[in-house]
């Protein structure tokens, strides 16, 4: 059984749709990279596994989020609680607003546990101790008494990460965990996130913009576009062979390792606003090898091999 | 290669504090640095956020004042300009902000914007002459005349970055600051940005410095790169093919990720961040993040020297 597996996911809030046609399956022990650029849809998926959307009036209005055998768009609030930082934990973008400035930072990671797996006060203490100890943090017992201001970025989100963990989650959702870090520090926690997926045998979900760190530490991908999901498969195969032209253009724009005769390009034009969703693929109006098809009728996704991607012209297609 | 500016042991000191409750504390953001850069060529300055980038720029300028060192631009102290002079010589030198969302007023159009550097140089263009300028200069940045009567607010991040470098280019700089230009845009938008500003840099021989935390980024576009940590220059790179002979800039270049799965490698993280510039050790100030640091490292600085290659500043260059 998937420990997540998302199906034809749309959302609605009032009256516009700001994502549709997202699926994906996460097995155990996975990580998969959701990346696309801003607005792409990537976080409101985040949200919408976490039941989060209430809180920006928004809801699901179409297909399935089965986390372990769990249906989780009828749940009630309720059982949301339980698994929200219990059995699913959440590391978010900035650890500089995620903390609570005016509580020393161990009673924070001692919350959660003497919440979700109710233990006492020294119970909570002495876990909180050795998780701090476990994401390397230098003389954990004297850490738990610093507060949020008192540390440095990546200390921060080293203690966010803490937090996700306390409760043993089954799943793990970073929503562009190190985009606020020095690149040194980014290395250490991307790093540290992928020893603890193996360690815990954890499955993650990484929403990124950055395709270089999908490249180096997802086994699986999905490449959103627009509040769509526009390809995914195993990160080999897409980085070696994408099948959709923007998958194909945003690994162009890159330029790691370029060498000074090979230029940068760019994609012509900027992602739509949610209000001005072109009909047809919604990729058209920057697209290439765009004809009228694209303008008018919404692609399907079509397999090949590990690789789904909706394009009427799908790269890599045996004609 | 004719120098086009040349900035010898600029140095800024920053002090704080001095209340009652606060005792004063001094940090120097940037320490010492000199370099010159030739008419034509793109010089990169990478460094993790701290390290005395932004403050350099706007040293160079002359936006703040440095505490020491010199700044000759064109053969021109520029230290020495009284503020008249001074200003005209901003007409050859300007600069393109990180955030275009607040480099520009959200009250004025973007042809105020444009042309709000005439009024500021005292040309006396009319409304006719400046609806003129307005358009050639959105067409040099690749954006469209209809623009011209917007607000910023109407633009998105990429358009308004080019109506940013359309202002710095209004009065024919020689040479262009840029201080990380795309930092805020998408990656695919990053990438539009970089090739407009290689084909202005051909078509109007401009010389650019770019600052940036993307040191593939940097290796990509620059010429030579030079490399801050805590406020000092620690490795000249005279070309992006050279390798890196200090530690610092060999991390720097490890913690860049490879956008290709088959060359996924072990990353062997550096330990720890950034200390704080307050209360720099007397030695080398990355001496404690080093893998190869010793007991010399921490007591006496070293020095940028160019013994068995390019410049470095490091008792054990790699």
């Amino acid at each position: 059984m998937s420990m997540l597996r998302v199906e034809d996911l749309g959302v609605s809030i009032s009256t516009i749709s700001p994502l549709s046609g997202v699926s994906f399956d996460l097995e155990r022990g996975e990580i998969i990279g959701i990346v696309g650029e801003s607005g792409s849809g990537k976080s409101l998926t985040a949200m919408s596994v976490m039941g989060l959307l209430p809180l920006i009036g928004g809801q699901v209005d179409h297909g399935k989020i089965e986390f372990d055998g769990i249906e989780l768009t009828g749940i009630s609030e309720n059982e949301y609680r339980k698994l929200r930082g219990g059995r699913i934990g959440l590391i978010t973008q900035n650890p500089m607003t995620s903390l609570d400035p005016l509580k020393k930072i161990g009673p924070q990671v001692d919350d959660v546990s003497r919440l979700h797996l109710d233990h006492d006060k020294s119970q909570a203490k002495a876990r909180t101790i050795e998780l701090l100890g476990d994401l390397r943090i230098p003389e954990p017992a004297s850490i738990y008494h610093l507060y949020p201001h008192q540390m440095s970025g990546g200390m921060k989100q080293r203690i966010v990460i803490a937090m996700a963990l306390a409760a043993d989650p089954d799943l793990l959702i970073a929503d562009e965990p190190t985009t606020a870090l020095d690149v040194t520090v980014q290395a250490q926690i991307i790093r540290l996130l992928g020893d603890l997926v193996k360690q815990r045998n954890l499955s993650l979900v990484l929403i990124t913009h950055d395709m270089s760190v999908v490249a180096q530490t997802c086994d699986k991908v999905m490449v959103m576009y627009a509040g769509t999901a526009i390809e995914r498969g195993r990160v080999q195969d897409i980085f070696k062979s994408p099948r959709h032209p923007y998958t194909k253009a945003l690994i162009g724009c890159i330029p790691h390792g370029l060498s000074k005769t090979v230029r940068l390009k760019g994609i012509e034009g900027t992602v739509p606003g949610v209000a001005q969703y072109p009909a047809g693929c919604r990729f058209h109006p920057r697209c290439g090898l765009a004809e009228d098809i694209c303008k008018e009728t919404v692609p399907a996704f079509d397999t090949a091999g590990s690789r789904a991607a909706a394009c009427h012209f799908a790269l890599g297609t045996a004609q | 290669m004719t120098t086009l500016l040349e900035v010898g042991h600029l140095s800024k000191k920053f002090v704080s504090g001095g209340g009652p409750f606060r005792p004063v504390r001094s940090m120097h953001a940037v320490n010492d640095v000199s370099f010159s850069v030739s008419v034509g060529r793109v010089v990169g300055v990478v460094g993790e956020s701290g390290c005395g980038k932004s403050t350099l720029a706007r040293l160079i300028l002359r936006l703040i004042e440095p505490t020491g060192g010199s700044v000759q631009f064109e053969d021109l102290d520029l230290l020495a300009q009284k503020p008249k002079p001074m200003r005209a010589l901003r007409a050859r030198m300007q600069m393109v902000f990180q955030d275009p969302y607040s480099a520009i007023d959200p009250r004025y159009t973007i042809r105020d914007a444009v042309t709000e550097p005439f009024d500021i140089q005292g040309h006396r263009y009319t409304a006719k002459e400046k609806d003129a300028k307005t358009a050639e200069l959105l067409d040099m940045v690749g954006l469209s005349g209809h623009l011209a009567n917007s607000y910023p607010h109407q633009l998105s991040g990429g358009q308004k970055q080019r109506v940013g470098i359309a202002r710095a280019l209004a009065l024919n700089p020689a040479l262009l600051v840029l201080d990380e230009p795309t930092a805020s845009l998408d990656v695919s938008v990053q990438a539009q940005i970089i090739s407009l500003l290689e084909k202005l840099q051909d078509e109007l021989n401009l010389t650019y410095i770019f600052i940036s935390h993307d040191l593939s980024l940097v290796k990509y576009f620059c010429d030579e790169v030079l490399v801050m940590y805590l406020g000092r220059v620690v490795e000249v790179l005279p070309d992006t093919e050279a390798a890196a002979r200090h530690p610092y800039t060999r991390t720097l270049l490890d913690s860049t990720f490879d956008p290709d799965p088959r060359l996924r490698r072990t990353i062997e993280p550096l330990a720890g961040e950034v200390p704080s510039p307050f209360d720099l050790p007397p030695g080398c100030a990355f001496a404690a993040r080093c893998p190869s640091a010793t007991g010399k490292c921490s007591t006496e600085l070293p020095v940028l020297s160019s013994d068995g290659g390019h410049p470095v500043a490091c008792h054990h260059p790699l």
